[in-house]
């Protein structure tokens, strides 16, 4: 079977779909976690049982809704290391608003805005006040967490009846947190919903086709009229705001939070599975699908490496040698392809 | 096992009264070669610079202890502050050090790393500045006492309670931020100890949560669906106390996975309340970073001053009610 045009559009045979796939970014990252899943699947039988899958997909969603927004950034050519104190500053936010008496929904808004604004300012730092996004964003990621501090005085926020939160309140903040639709938990619907509309936004629409031109080249997108640093903006804002509801829903699911420890360090986490997707650091290159195969291969190793009982230590060493592995091959792969 | 709770509970509180079993010489300022400034100072009644530095002042158990130290600040004759870097960083916490050094009398030290700091606090001493240690010993340093639980003790009670309440069989496992910090590892050293009079029970293996809520959260997960017999959590610290009680709770396992921990965040006092967490052991965090200053202050007054041990006090549901 072959791909054939209907109606002026190019509607792509099963076979066609695979065939474009094995020749994309993607298949690298695609056969290093098959091959991870069935090492894993042979060390454990624990490993490929549908509780430990969904404990799986639990695990990763947090990471993964932020890495949704880092594929954005990334293409566009810039790099926001503020997203672990974004995803705390905005989810101690929340938690304060809620023992504070305010309603749920107030507290949703503002914590979002508040995502948005951290965003917004990264955005503005890196394009009209000209900073390297990833000085700009290296001090907001100092600045925003010692904001949570200050505001918090190190002590931690606790969501519960017995400090003031409302009741009906509470019970839907859990739901959507520790809830299950379907027997899915609720933060990787939320994942899969992001990752949905992300893929959406970036690769079927003029946001993203704009998205992809800054990132490809900024002179020749500025050339063709778009806008290159309102581009940027976008892009960081939406990071600030997919950072703020990992942020919210992370609180959800543990209902107590502090400064100091919430989200620390997961900046890391998020742009490795990102760039292990096959993001681009260099800008111009990227797709969701591959942001959600970089993050599952992550979320699999941590997972298997205690499943079957590796030291702690060792694990670290094993999860930076994967995802260097896993880089590696997906830029071989890329370079054998024919172009 | 409520009333073993009871018998436990009763004598903690005696083991915490106790106060310091010294585990070096009674110190007095006449036998310290005291910096000249600083005997000028008092000689002249001048308020004395305490400081107090914390590992990382950004922790949940950082507000305890520095609530002792407000507390301790009111003492006459002394200004008390607390320092320390954020995210525990051992260079960061001597280069506060380094910088403040002309302008401290007195310093309590809970340090980062023991062999990485001892050379500064060695320095400090040489130079006439009287150093404490607290929270943390540094017995690789030349400080004049020490302050705090012994953490290798407070580990073998943990490893005790948990023989108790599985009745001495069945598989534990050990939860902690940071294995290879110094307080882990003596702490663990402890629990381990403890657990293999304990013939009935095997340890599983220690699990390294990391710090943060969601990982510490997920990595007991994964480690109770690879040992789906295990039957005891046993936490070495403050922070992944509560996430096992949660795991407890979420998968409802109350009464059937025992879980035994450390310190009293809100979320672990509710849970023991609840009976998702069996036991936790009070550091007295707020009575540390008191006794950090008040141990100076009085050295500096000429008392002969002495190691504290803070005790360790422990909770179950028989006691929580007393907490706060």
């Amino acid at each position: 079977m072959t791909e054939r045009a209907v109606t002026g559009k190019i509607a792509v045979t099963a076979s066609g779909r695979f065939r474009r796939f094995s020749l994309g970014r993607e298949f690298g990252v695609f056969m290093a976690l098959l091959v991870i899943c069935i090492v894993l699947t042979i060390l454990n039988d624990r490993f490929l049982t549908a509780t430990n899958l969904l404990n799986i997909g639990r695990q990763i969603s947090l990471v993964g809704i932020m890495a949704v927004g880092m594929t954005f950034v990334l293409v566009t050519g810039e790099v926001d290391l503020s997203v672990g104190s974004t995803y705390g500053f905005c989810g101690i936010v929340l938690g304060m608003l809620m023992v504070a008496g305010y309603p749920l929904a107030f507290a949703i808004v503002v914590a979002l805005c508040a995502g948005a604004v951290i965003g917004l300012i990264n955005g503005l730092m890196s394009t009209y006040l000209r900073l390297p996004s990833l000085i700009a964003t290296l001090g907001m990621l100092s600045m925003v967490r010692g904001a949570a501090l200050i505001m918090t005085d190190g002590k931690p926020v606790t969501v519960n009846i017995k400090n003031g939160v409302d009741a009906g309140d509470l019970a839907i903040f859990g739901f959507i947190g520790q809830g299950r639709l379907f027997g899915v938990p609720m933060q990787l619907v939320f994942f899969i919903v992001i990752a949905i509309a992300g893929w959406f936004l970036l690769s079927r629409t003029s946001f993203g086709f704009r998205v992809f031109a800054v990132g490809g080249s900024a002179k020749a997108a500025r050339v063709s009229g778009i806008n290159v640093a309102w581009v940027k903006i976008w892009a960081l804002t939406l990071m600030g705001v997919l950072a703020a509801l990992a942020g919210m829903l992370s609180l959800a699911f543990l209902p107590s939070g502090q400064a100091g420890r919430m989200g620390l360090g997961l900046e890391l986490d998020v742009i490795a599975a990102t760039i292990v997707g096959g993001t681009s650091l260099a800008g111009g290159e990227g797709t969701i699908l591959g942001t959600v195969l970089g993050v599952l291969i992550i979320g699999v190793l941590r997972n298997g490496l205690v499943l079957t009982g590796v030291s702690p230590f060792a694990q670290e060493f094993l999860i930076g040698l994967v995802i260097v592995v896993a880089v590696a091959i997906d830029k071989w792969s890329t370079a054998s392809k024919p172009a | 096992m409520t009333k073993f709770f009871k018998h436990i509970a009763i004598a903690a509180c005696v083991v915490a009264g106790a106060g310091g079993a010294a585990f070096a010489e009674p110190q007095n300022v006449k036998d310290f070669p005291l910096a000249p400034r600083i005997a000028a100072k008092i000689a002249a009644g001048e308020t004395l610079n305490l400081y107090v530095s914390y590992p990382d002042v950004s922790n949940e158990f950082a507000p305890f202890v520095i609530a002792g130290v407000d507390r301790a600040g009111k003492l006459e004759g002394i200004k008390a502050t607390v320092i320390g870097p954020v995210g525990p960083d051992a260079d960061a916490q001597i280069s506060e050090i380094e910088t403040l050094m002309d302008t401290i009398d007195g310093l309590a030290i809970a340090s980062v790393s023991t062999d990485a700091l001892a050379p500064i606090l060695n320095q400090m001493i040489a130079a006439g500045i009287p150093v404490v240690a607290y929270n943390t010993d540094n017995p690789a340093s030349d400080r004049l006492v020490f302050a705090g639980q012994d953490l290798t003790q407070s580990g073998r009670e943990a490893g005790k309670l948990m023989g108790g309440v599985l009745d001495g069989k069945g598989k534990v496992i050990i939860t902690t931020l940071v294995a290879s910090a110094q307080w882990s590892i003596d702490r663990e050293a402890g629990a381990r100890e403890a657990l293999a009079a304990f013939p009935g029970i095997e340890v599983i293996a220690t699990i390294d949560t990391g710090t943060e809520p969601q990982e510490i959260y997920a990595a007991i997960e994964n480690a109770m669906l690879a040992n789906p017999d295990v039957t005891g959590i046993l936490s070495l610290e403050c922070c992944s106390t509560p996430a096992a009680g949660t795991w407890v709770e979420r998968n409802n396992m109350k009464g059937k996975v025992h879980v035994v921990g450390f310190d009293l965040l809100d979320l672990t006092v509710e849970h023991i309340k609840n009976g998702l967490v069996d036991a936790t052991i009070d550091q007295g965090p707020e009575t540390q970073g008191f006794e950090a200053v008040n141990l100076l202050t009085k050295f500096l007054r000429g008392e002969t001053i002495d190691d504290i041990d803070t005790g360790v006090k422990i909770y179950t549901s028989a006691n929580i009610a007393e907490f706060k």
